[in-house]
């Protein structure tokens, strides 16, 4: 699993997911996860590469959301394949953090 | 013997109770669905469900106790495919639906939750489920429905 951080404009901060987030890979990027969502107020989190999402990679998107959203920031899913789509559906999540397949909307989303 | 892989010569996999382990399923189921030519779908499908399921065990069974024994035992059926999970941890029923975390509330700006979440995926993406409670331990079996 891999991680890359990209600056946009407005201010909003893109993580980028690439690989399975399963137990390994969730383990593999948690850390990089916390520390580049530190100090992001709009947090898209890219999930377009992401090629399998178990809970404890559930865990990996929701810790570093949650802490954007307790200073007041916002955060958007973006481009999550169909059954990466399906996990979040079934786990709830997408009714707190929005899932988006248009960048522009996304990106209008977190304004 | 020509044509054998470790999938039809080895129906089954142990692993000790280490959520590392848990790496050990992938190429191994990985192989079984190559065999089977299953479609991305259900090999995502069995991969979740088997995290999910062996990762229960570890964690809540075992409660992170190292070194004990998790079984899974593959089954091809003519229009499925069988997974069985066995342990030998104390009565443990992951189908509980006690320990199913209520959906989040959207209206509540902090209400995201952690944990939780493995009984609901296991009841989506498996066909089937069956717990049953063993003398020493608990079995799992979850069932993909395919098409061949």
């Amino acid at each position: 699993m891999q991680i890359s951080t990209e600056e946009l404009a407005d201010g909003v901060t893109r993580i980028a997911l690439d690989g399975r987030l399963d137990i390994a890979g969730a383990s593999a990027v948690d850390l990089k996860m916390n520390v580049a969502a530190g100090s992001a107020n709009k947090l898209l989190i890219d999930l377009k590469n992401v090629t399998f999402l178990g809970s404890m990679g559930l865990r990996s998107i929701v810790l570093p959301a949650r802490a954007v959203r307790s200073r007041g920031g916002k955060v958007v899913l973006f481009a999550p394949g169909e059954m990466v789509e399906s996990v979040l559906k079934t786990s709830g999540i997408d009714s707190i953090l929005p899932i988006y397949h248009d960048l522009a909307a996304a990106l209008a989303a977190l304004q | 013997m020509p044509g054998e892989t470790a999938a039809q010569s080895e129906p089954h996999l142990t692993i000790e109770s280490r959520l590392e382990d848990l790496a050990l399923l992938w190429p191994w189921a990985e192989s079984i669905a190559d065999i089977h030519g299953l479609p991305a779908a259900t090999r995502f499908a069995i991969h979740l469900c088997l995290e999910e399921a062996i990762s229960n065990v570890i964690r809540h069974g075992y409660r992170g106790e190292l070194g004990r024994p998790v079984t899974v035992q593959f089954a091809s059926q003519p229009d499925e495919l069988v997974f069985t999970v066995e342990d030998e941890a104390p009565a443990f029923d992951p189908l509980d639906e006690s320990r199913e975390d209520q959906a989040p509330d959207a209206s509540a700006t902090d209400q995201i939750p952690l944990g939780g979440q493995g009984i609901r995926l296991l009841r989506k993406f498996a066909g089937s489920l069956v717990y049953q409670g063993l003398p020493t331990g608990n079995r799992l079996t979850m069932r993909f429905p395919i098409q061949r």
